[in-house]
């Protein structure tokens, strides 16, 4: 089993390795180059040299990616080219804030939507079933911004609960901080919870259908124990990927949200340096996305082969 | 701008192709009806100022030669200054320098700086702090501004307060270059930006990009009187339209600029707030056809375009009516040398029939379109498109990407769509458009009677004929040249009632950027 989840984080770290190529080769095929979007269409042809050469714009792309990936691995991100600040001192206080909304949604959303699963499985086709389904369904159905503006309309505008502005400072204390943040959470907790909920519903059901089942039920257990003991842990497994990627989403997909309720996260950034074609910016916070993509992913795959105790119990 | 998709549309968006947006609205009183200051009573100190401004981002920085949209230069004068600035109706009046003259010919200057104005380190600011600062932008430089400077051949230190500029060819609008937002003056040898030390009102406290710049005012007088009356400054950046709106009516903030012209009307029933509109001093919003290209080599087929866009009905569809007509140039009704008698274009399908006809061209046009372009652009070719049907011409809309719209499309594309930003003077308004051979004359209007005008009019002082002379200007694209500019935009900015000096100005938003300075609590 130790081969197994070393096989894992191998395989895991090869992509974060081959991923990298890939942001780096897509920066390198954005049309128009920082230099042009600097200096603008005005700009001579001495002056956009001048300006690459001073941006080492002009050595060969896999030693400028060689040259990257050396830095990026020693944690040194390199400099934006825009306005010369450090990008790790400019992405990591983003980036806590990102990884503290994506937590904090993450714990309002699992315990409701695989605590709401199971309720549904164990009443499979009664009214708290049906009602969790649509409910759920129709939060994962309306775009994202909307239910931030509903939001807003509700908390804000009606009860006057919460500020619609998100936007944490450095220094702020850590209860502002959660007051302030809540309804971003909110709304991120309705964008994933459909999912985690229809898939902890459905791997329930289909592990009820196994003869082991049948026979805790034979031995007499109620349903819901039979759910929670017997069924639960066999359907963990599906369970635990789709968490893993939602809560993945909730650390790379969230830059309309951020919009709305004007939370510095590293979606806006990274949306501002692709505009302004700041490439080192750019492929540090897509080296980012990719980290957090893979490292849950990985984590989950472990998680999986823990779980499952077919694997756990050595034969 | 290109900006991603999510709140692109969230008001017209400034960007770097605006060397220097700015109205010259000189002496022009009507359209903007503002207080006047004293009005609303005596400047009172103290209170922190929340704005929450568009047109920012994460990519920001302090070095005067990259400032190129609203929220650099608003923070950029909260602890700087310019020789010149700009007032309320768009004059050019003092600021660091005390007074200027041009011998006959306008290409000797002499500038008289205030005496003993202090930088935060305590340096008295000299001419020396000024040939450096306008320096940054001459020569090998990347800024912005320098195209603005090319006519500048020397700069002479007379005294340490008196400074004489030579110009290569005669420029009478020279104090309204000087007024650009990129010649702040720095302290002789500036190089870090990042601790800004400039004769501003205000210090840096807190230096985030992206999501919020905070200025402690400086202790003692500030050397404007009346002015820097925040204790603290907190200006924050808030891209998305709904939400700057939301925290204005929320009481989160004090100020919003840009406001979405679809929601202001409900904005105005609100008791505690206060909308300022400057009419016509926003972005010219058009479309533009190359003329060296076919079909629009024919001047009947353009013609027939000009006169077969419904432009009140795009203004009050896609603007909700806070725009002004445009007369297929880019003069301004809050300019100067706007010419008021020229007789504005009337939609008229019966003539666009003529000279569709006249013009013998049948087949398709395609128009290329994109929020990239500015807010509407998309709205609008829709409703041209079935205003010109009427006419029995055929628009094919072809919608394009936001991304990289700058580069891929406009200049290459022979019909799209285009906004001019606001121009201090006639002069920068006209040359950089128009002129043959300028690399943005995104028309390819060639003529050199207009080119002529338009060199001569730069150096003419007496004032009757510089008038007629640009009148004639605007006659002569208004028939001939390749751009439909069917509607100059309005400014709007909301800000609590409590806020003073939150006033129209011809020509940037947020009082001319200055909001900070300018402003106090009642």
């Amino acid at each position: 089993m130790l081969k197994l989840v070393v096989n894992r984080l191998g395989l895991g770290l090869l992509t974060l390795l081959a991923v990298s190529v890939l942001i780096f080769i897509c920066t390198q095929i954005l049309p128009g180059d920082v230099a042009s979007a600097v200096l603008g269409n005005q700009a001579t042809p001495e002056a956009l040299a001048a300006f690459r050469k001073e941006l080492g714009l002009d050595v060969p792309a896999y030693l400028r990616y060689l040259h990257w990936l050396w830095g990026a691995v020693q944690g040194d991100l390199g400099v934006s080219m825009t306005n010369k600040r450090v990008i790790i001192d400019e992405l990591l206080p983003r980036l806590h804030n990102t990884f503290f909304l994506a937590g904090y949604a993450t714990l309002l959303a699992i315990p409701l939507s695989v605590g709401l699963g199971i309720l549904a499985a164990i009443n499979e086709g009664k009214l708290i079933d049906r009602a969790a389904n649509v409910v759920t369904l129709i939060t994962i159905s309306i775009p994202e911004f909307f239910i931030g503006y509903l939001l807003i309309i509700l908390f804000v505008v009606n009860l006057d609960w919460f500020p619609s502005l998100a936007t944490v400072f450095p220094g702020i204390s850590f209860s502002e901080r959660v007051y302030i943040t809540t309804l971003p959470a909110i709304a991120l907790t309705l964008l994933v919870a459909a999912h985690m909920l229809r898939m902890t519903r459905s791997s329930v059901l289909a592990v009820m259908s196994s003869p082991y089942i049948e026979m805790a039920f034979l031995k007499g257990a109620t349903r819901s124990r039979v759910i929670v003991r017997h069924a639960l842990p066999n359907a963990a497994a599906p369970i635990i990927t789709v968490v893993a990627l939602n809560i993945a989403y909730l650390v790379v997909g969230v830059v309309v949200l951020e919009a709305v309720f004007v939370y510095p996260g590293i979606g806006q950034l990274m949306v501002d340096a692709v505009s302004k074609r700041d490439v080192p910016v750019i492929q540090a916070c897509g080296l980012v996305f990719a980290g957090v993509f893979v490292f849950l992913n990985t984590l989950a795959d472990v998680l999986v082969i823990l779980v499952n105790p077919r694997l756990r119990h050595q034969r | 701008m290109a900006m991603n998709d999510t709140h692109s549309d969230s008001g017209l968006v400034l960007d770097r192709r605006q060397i220097i947006t700015g109205a010259a609205a000189l002496g022009l009183s009507a359209t903007f009806g503002a207080l006047p200051a004293m009005a609303q009573g005596t400047p009172k100190k103290g209170g922190t100022l929340r704005m929450g401004m568009e047109g920012g981002s994460a990519s920001d920085s302090l070095d005067p030669r990259t400032y190129a949209d609203s929220i650099p230069i608003a923070y950029s004068l909260m602890f700087w200054n310019t020789l010149v600035e700009i007032g309320t109706k768009g004059d050019a009046t003092p600021e660091l320098a005390e007074s200027w003259e041009s011998k006959p010919g306008a290409t000797d200057w002499i500038f008289n700086l205030r005496k003993g104005i202090k930088f935060t380190s305590g340096k008295t600011l000299d001419v020396d702090d000024v040939i450096y600062s306008i320096g940054l932008h001459r020569g090998d430089t990347k800024s912005p501004a320098k195209g603005l400077l090319e006519p500048i051949k020397e700069m002479k230190k007379l005294s340490p307060t008196q400074l004489q500029i030579i110009l290569s060819a005669g420029n009478a609008d020279l104090p309204y270059i000087l007024s650009d937002y990129h010649m702040i003056i720095v302290p002789n040898g500036t190089k870090d930006f990042s601790k800004p030390d400039g004769t501003g009102a205000f210090t840096l406290e807190e230096w985030n990009p992206g999501v919020r710049i905070v200025g402690k005012r400086k202790p003692g007088n500030y050397w404007k009187p009346g002015r820097g009356n925040f204790d603290t400054v907190e200006l924050r950046y808030i891209g998305d339209a709904a939400a700057r709106t939301q925290a204005l009516v929320t009481g989160q903030v004090d100020a919003v600029n840009r406001l979405d012209p679809k929601t202001v009307k409900l904005l105005m029933k609100n008791k505690n707030i206060h909308v300022s509109r400057s009419k016509g001093t926003g972005n010219r919003l058009a479309f533009v056809a190359l003329t060296d290209v076919d079909p629009f080599k024919s001047r009947d087929l353009v013609l027939a375009m000009k006169y077969g866009i419904d432009r009140q009905k795009i203004i009050d569809n896609v603007y909700s009516g806070y725009a002004t007509l445009g007369n297929d140039h880019t003069i301004g009704p809050a300019l100067k040398y706007y010419d008021a008698k020229q007789k504005q274009r009337p939609y008229d399908p019966d003539k666009a029939k003529f000279y569709l006809k006249k013009s013998g061209y049948t087949g398709p046009i395609e128009l290329q379109v994109s929020e990239g372009a500015y807010s509407g652009a998309t709205d609008s070719g829709v409703l041209f498109q079935e205003s010109f049907k009427k006419a029995g011409g055929n628009i094919e809309l072809k919608r394009v990407s936001a991304d990289g719209y700058w580069d891929n499309v406009w200049l290459k594309a022979p019909f799209c769509a285009v906004y001019w930003g606001n121009r201090p003077t006639a002069d920068l308004q006209l040359s950089q458009t128009f002129l043959k051979g300028q690399a943005w004359n995104d028309t390819h209007y060639d003529n050199p009677k207009f080119d002529k005008l338009v060199i001569d009019a730069r150096v003419e002082l007496d004032e009757t004929k510089r008038k007629a002379m640009y009148a004639e200007c605007q006659h002569l694209l208004s028939d001939e040249a390749g751009m439909i500019c069917y509607a100059i935009g309005d400014q709007m900015d909301g800000g609590s009632t409590k806020l003073r000096g939150l006033e129209p100005h011809a020509r940037y938003d947020m009082n001319d950027e200055r909001l900070a300075e300018k402003g106090w609590f009642a």
